[in-house]
């Protein structure tokens, strides 16, 4: 069962690919990319300016002992990343 | 190089958002060689693509993205679609598969199926995307299905590929690699695009307004599912990217991937010029099948036509004949001509008006074999301004029909030819400031009814001008759209300027080919089912297509019928390509300025300038036609020209030299062949390198050539000063001057229609009614005809007819007048009571022309009404009583109402309304009203009701109708005011306040101030030469036309009320433009209504006040000036079509207090 989260993490990447990301205090490393999708935002609802996307990854990941598969996302406009969900 | 194979430009209608010509352009800055253009549904970038692909060195790809119809995979929703590319040499497949599909389903939604596809496989290679039915089976992990249609697929088509796509959405790299799995256990070859529909990753949000607009849904994600900036051309190297994504990182099978989509590229390259035929030096036409070799057939047509038409002893005629002939059998051309002949032959034949337009009336050859009436030798005309050794392109010859029978023409052609050879030309709508509006109000749910107000509140301008517009113009920043609410709509319809929108039936182009011409064009059905070519009239000529353009023109049609009313109701046949062309009272007419309902002459612009000219010669009228042209009137050639014509000024010429061309204008250059005489005559090029030079006038670029050309090439025996001033003139005229041509080609319908509305006033009228030729509403023609003394009578439903019918009312000659009371005189106008001064000065005969004559309203002009009701009341008269008529007739029931409304049965049942007295007991409308409720619901009840029972109404309570009510009746029903002019019950206000009539003007001095005051029946903003946006406006005050121009100065506190007023009053300067013609420079003016109120509430001292108080301003008209590098400045809303605003009558026609229903029509003191 995956869980739905929504934390802000900070994210280190290696060619564009998010490689290690701290989330509560834990230093995850990525061993793999199992999906990497854009989605743009609702950008009619905003002001003029570009609203940017949201990219997203799926990745396997482990910290120590604990492991699973984890999706973060980007989004350009803010330049944030976020702990969406995991499946731990 | 990584080559794209699917792409849709904006030809993809309300899909695509980039043109092929900028597409290209980014493939070759990229680096790439190949470039395919795969449009949605049609070929309709074809030729642009390939004419950019040439220019930018790119090798074109041609294919389609097409739809397949509802198949048997039997799951998931949404379309599923395939993209084919023609291989070398398989444009002829692609071009009837697209066809096909256009024939087969709904018009408007190409489907194909696996079997057409593999009819037509022979040069196709069929692409099989994430779209496709094989593609949604992956997508939805069904493999084993995906497998069996691809196998499927590989059994119907030779040339079969799997396209893989990765646009970074959900899954969709997932889905790429299953596709890649399938592609590769079945043997099919598996190639990577990017299924591009935009130029750069921002431009996807104009996608989605297209999306939106495209499917009639909001804009919202659950609608808009695939929403991606990744929908654009990328670079090879992103591309690569995308390879080793699908491929997850196996390098050596993206690798592959990539070398087989050039594969499949490089075998569908198609030289351009197999394509854009007119780029060969020896161009392989498209021509008609004669039959027999129509070389001497031509010779032989033309021959016969010199004694025919009297020139055989001509030595002009027989040198000129030769020349044509000569360069019309180099190009190889005879065929078009003998093909035209015969159908110009055949319209005549059906009894259809026909006449030629255009430069081809220049042509000896064209007058000779009967495809046009007008001498090219009669008025100097020139064969190289239609058809020229020098010129690239194809000459196209115009024919102007009957507009009321123009489909009528297409239809025989269609027989003749047969449809396999002949197809409608074709003309892209692109989206503009309303249309814009329209489709983003519709996507971003605006309810209809705002989005109409909204959309109607602009003028005709750019779609990218719309928030400009809004703070430039007066009229809207007062509208309150300039609101935050709709700032998103109004950005958005921005972005969509210019895009293509839908496709539509070219006016007039018809293509007529040989059986080959389905290999060479795609063809779909138009709205009216007529088999029309996806290319528009450019591509139609690049691709070595002819065409002839058949015009419906209402004046030929109008004056159709009028000769046949002419005939009904005087029993005489008039011939009228036969009359005289030198009748002086038909010159007499156009030169008082009485040309309303004439063909190019009705303007308030042209009347004012016919009245200043007064043409006396069909070459007046000529010179007439050319001179109401933005060109001369920008240039100013105008004025020099009517000085110089009445003796006002010497004629002056920039050299003695030019003397023989410019003499028939008096100096001024008027016409594009004086253009190619004077380069002729001053460097001795030959006229068709003349008219090459007059062509590159058209652009600055091409102008500056010119110049150089120009200093080289003047003889030297010019001096200075003349090649200065010679070059002054071919740099104004540039090229905005007018085709002689054309103009003599129009001159001939311009006169025919004065010399009718001269000798047979009321059928002219009945056809201009009819027919509706031009700019004026119907009310305005109506009093044209009243003051022109013809009667106007009212709906009977004994004598009225399906079109306006001319009936005799009297003798036809002078005085004695018709009795006033006599019922044929239903209108009584109280200015014609008045003393003899408030008369028009107009010569007495105008009034006098259409004596003894009435015009019947039809039963057309109800509101509402079917034509299959026309046909029953009109197949059943005369009628005996309402109940007679309610039976036969069987009218519906708002019909019926609508008719008696209108007095369609006062003179059935004797009723008089309008009257000054009614007595209970007599009968009225209202009373016929309630009995077409009693007959219905008798109608209703199954048992028949007695004969004598409904034949019998009882006259009821409530009095007769008002003429008010009569005159508000008739607005609402037909749209006009048939008993009484809706001003005259305003008169009291009028003459309160002082206004001006306009049969008055004529006599007021220059320079004074007045008031006028009219129903708006004409506003224009043409193109003027200060560049201004200028409002023209017409107001009709029963006594005639008042012109109004209100500059930019005004308009600050006008331009609103001059819009959205249907009933005006107007302060204004007068201005003499003539010895008949008077304007006038609006000041201020108001809305009649609220002047009427205020008269109401506060008597005549408020109403005084309110019309001298001092114009608030709302502000300047902004925006910047169009430039023209020779001085030609042009106001960014110059508008050609008809102005925004209040065009219909409002529902409250004048002020009600306290249950009256209307002002009374007897005099009140003020």
């Amino acid at each position: 069962m995956s869980r739905l989260y929504g934390d802000p993490i900070e994210v280190w990447t290696r060619h564009g690919a998010p490689s290690q990301f701290v989330w509560r205090d834990r230093l995850y490393v990525v061993h793999g990319v199992l999906d990497h999708w854009v989605v743009a935002r609702e950008w009619w609802k905003t002001s003029e300016n570009d609203p940017g996307e949201r990219r997203f990854w799926r990745v396997e990941a482990r910290a120590g002992d604990q492991g699973g598969t984890y999706e973060l996302r980007y989004d350009t406009a803010s330049d944030g990343w976020l702990m969406i969900r995991a499946w731990d | 190089m990584f080559a794209h194979l699917h792409l849709a430009s904006a030809y993809s209608l309300r899909y695509g958002t980039a043109f092929p010509q900028a597409l290209v352009r980014r493939a070759a800055e990229l680096g790439m060689d190949i470039l395919a253009l795969t449009d949605r549904d049609g070929l309709y970038g074809a030729i642009k693509h390939a004419q950019a692909c040439l220019a930018a060195g790119v090798s074109p790809v041609i294919g389609a993205d097409l739809a397949l119809s509802a198949d048997e995979d039997g799951g998931g929703k949404g379309e599923r679609r395939i993209t084919v590319l023609a291989r070398s040499g398989g444009w002829a497949a692609l071009c009837r598969l697209v066809t096909a599909a256009h024939y087969s389903g709904e018009r408007g939604e190409p489907r194909v199926t696996r079997e057409m596809v593999a009819a037509h496989a022979e040069g196709l290679v069929v692409m099989l995307g994430p779209a496709s039915d094989v593609g949604h089976a992956a997508a939805a992990r069904r493999d084993d299905l995906a497998a069996g249609l691809l196998a499927r697929w590989r059994a119907a088509v030779p040339d079969l590929v799997v396209e893989l796509v990765d646009q970074y959405g959900y899954r969709e790299a997932n889905t790429a690699a299953r596709m890649l799995g399938l592609a590769g256990a079945a043997g099919v070859p598996a190639v990577l695009s990017n299924a591009v529909r935009h130029l750069a990753p921002a431009d996807y949000q104009v996608g989605d307004v297209l999306d939106a607009a495209r499917q009639l849904v909001p804009l919202h994600p659950r609608h808009l599912p695939h929403s991606t900036s990744h929908a654009y051309l990328k670079s090879p190297e992103e591309m690569a990217h995308v390879a080793a994504r699908i491929c997850g990182g196996d390098e050596e099978q993206a690798a592959r991937l990539l070398a087989t989509t050039r594969q499949v590229a490089e075998r569908c390259v198609l030289d351009p010029l197999d394509l854009l035929v007119l780029e060969n030096d020896e161009p392989e036409l498209h021509l008609p099948e004669i039959g027999r070799n129509p070389v001497p057939l031509l010779r032989d047509r033309c021959a016969d036509g010199l004694y025919r038409r009297g020139l055989d002893r001509s030595r002009d005629a027989r040198e000129r004949l030769a020349a044509e002939l000569d360069v019309i059998e180099r190009k190889r051309l005879s065929g078009y001509f003998i093909a035209v002949a015969g159908i110009t032959d055949m319209i005549r034949g059906m009894g259809v008006r026909c006449a030629i337009r255009g430069s081809g009336a220049g042509s000896l050859v064209n007058y000779l074999i009967g495809i046009g009436e007008v001498n090219p030798l009669d008025h100097d005309l020139l064969m190289e301004r239609f058809l020229s050794e020098g010129r690239v392109g194809l000459p196209d010859i115009d024919v102007d029909v009957e507009s009321a029978r123009r489909l009528d023409c297409y239809r025989a052609i269609y027989e003749r030819y047969g449809e396999a050879r002949v197809a409608c030309v074709s003309m892209m709508e692109t989206y503009r400031a309303r249309s814009a509006i329209r489709d983003v109000g519709g996507a971003m749910g605006l309810p209809p009814h705002e989005i109409d107000v909204i959309a109607k509140a602009f003028p005709h301008v750019r779609a990218k001008q719309i928030r400009a517009a809004l703070s430039d113009l007066p009229e809207l920043r007062e509208s309150g759209l300039n609101d935050r609410a709709l700032a998103t709509v109004f950005r958005l319809a921005e972005k969509l300027d210019g895009l293509p929108r839908h496709i539509a039936l070219h006016p007039c182009g018809v293509l007529v080919g040989n059986a080959g011409l389905r290999d060479r064009t795609p063809v779909e059905r138009s709205l009216l089912d007529f088999s029309m070519s996806q290319f528009d009239k450019d591509d139609v000529e690049k691709a070595g297509m002819l065409k002839l353009d058949v015009l419906g023109v209402r004046m030929q049609s109008s004056m159709a019928y009028t000769l046949t009313e002419i005939e009904r109701v005087d029993g005489v046949s008039v011939r009228l390509d036969e009359v005289s062309h030198d009748d002086t009272e038909t010159y007499d007419l156009i030169g008082t300025g009485r040309t309303i309902g004439c063909f190019q002459i009705e303007s308030p612009g042209q009347r004012e300038l016919v009245a200043k000219m007064i043409p006396r010669t069909m070459h007046d009228l000529i010179i007439d036609i050319s001179l109401f042209r933005p060109g001369p009137v920008n240039s100013d050639m105008v004025t020099p020209y009517l000085e110089s014509r009445h003796g006002w000024r010497p004629v002056r010429y920039p050299h003695p030299d030019l003397r023989g061309v410019l003499a028939e204008t008096n100096g001024v250059v008027i016409f594009h062949e004086q253009i190619l005489q004077v380069v002729h005559a001053m460097t001795g090029c030959g006229l068709s390198m003349a008219e090459k030079i007059r062509r590159t006038l058209d652009t600055p670029e091409g102008r500056s050539r010119v110049r150089v050309w120009w200093e080289l090439n003047v003889r030297p025996e010019y001096d200075r000063e003349t090649v200065e001033r010679s070059w002054e003139v071919l740099d104004a005229f540039g090229a905005f001057g007018f085709c002689k041509a054309h103009a003599a080609a129009f001159a001939l319908p311009t006169y025919q229609s004065a010399w009718l509305k001269r000798h047979h006033t009321a059928a002219f009228f009945a056809g201009v009614l009819t027919h509706e030729p031009g700019m004026y509403p119907q009310r305005v023609i109506l009093d044209e005809a009243r003051q022109c003394g013809v009667s106007v009578l009212p709906l009977d439903i004994n004598r009225s007819g399906r079109q306006w019918l001319v009936e005799r009312v009297g003798p036809r000659a002078d005085p004695p007048a018709a009795d006033p009371q006599s019922p044929a005189r239903i209108r009584v106008h109280p200015a014609g009571l008045e003393p003899a001064g408030r008369r028009a000065p107009a010569p007495a005969w105008v009034g006098e022309m259409g004596r003894g004559y009435g015009l019947r309203v039809p039963f057309s002009a109800v509101k509402g009404v079917s034509e299959a009701e026309v046909d029953r009341i009109v197949a059943g008269q005369p009628y005996t009583s309402l109940a007679d008529f309610w039976d036969r007739a069987r009218p519906s029931r708002p019909i019926a109402e609508r008719i008696v409304q209108v007095g369609g049965l006062d003179a059935l049942h004797r009723l008089r309304p309008g009257g000054p007295r009614w007595r209970p007991g007599e009968l009225t409308r209202r009373d016929l009203i309630a009995q077409v409720g009693v007959l219905e619901r008798g109608m209703r009840s199954a048992a028949q009701l007695p004969l004598g029972f409904t034949e019998h109404i009882v006259p009821g309570e409530l009095p007769e109708m008002t003429e008010s009510e009569m005159v508000e009746a008739e607005l609402s029903i037909l749209g006009m005011d048939v008993s009484r002019h809706v001003i005259s019950f305003h008169d009291d206000l009028l003459d309160a306040i002082g206004v001006v009539r306009s049969a008055e003007l004529m006599s007021l001095r220059n320079g004074a101030e007045v008031l006028v005051a009219g129903v708006k029946v004409a506003t224009q903003t043409p193109a003027v030469r200060s560049g201004q946006r200028v409002i023209f406006t017409t107001l009709d005050d029963s006594t005639g036309p008042v012109d109004l121009t209100f500059f930019e100065s005004v308009q600050g506190h006008c331009a609103a009320t001059v819009f959205g007023s249907w009933l005006l009053v107007a302060r204004g300067v007068v201005r003499r433009t003539g010895p008949r013609a008077v304007s006038l420079r609006a000041l201020d003016c108001w809305n009649l209504l609220d002047v009427d109120r205020v008269w109401h509430e506060k008597g005549i001292a408020g109403a005084r006040a309110l019309l001298g108080a001092a114009p608030v301003s709302a502000g300047a008209v902004g925006g910047r000036r169009i430039e023209y590098a020779n001085g030609f400045r042009l106001s960014p809303y110059a508008d050609i079509g008809p102005a925004p605003g209040v065009q219909d009558p409002p529902r409250r026609l004048w002020h009600a207090s306290g249950g009256s229903s209307g002002p009374a029509p007897t005099r009140r003191s003020a």
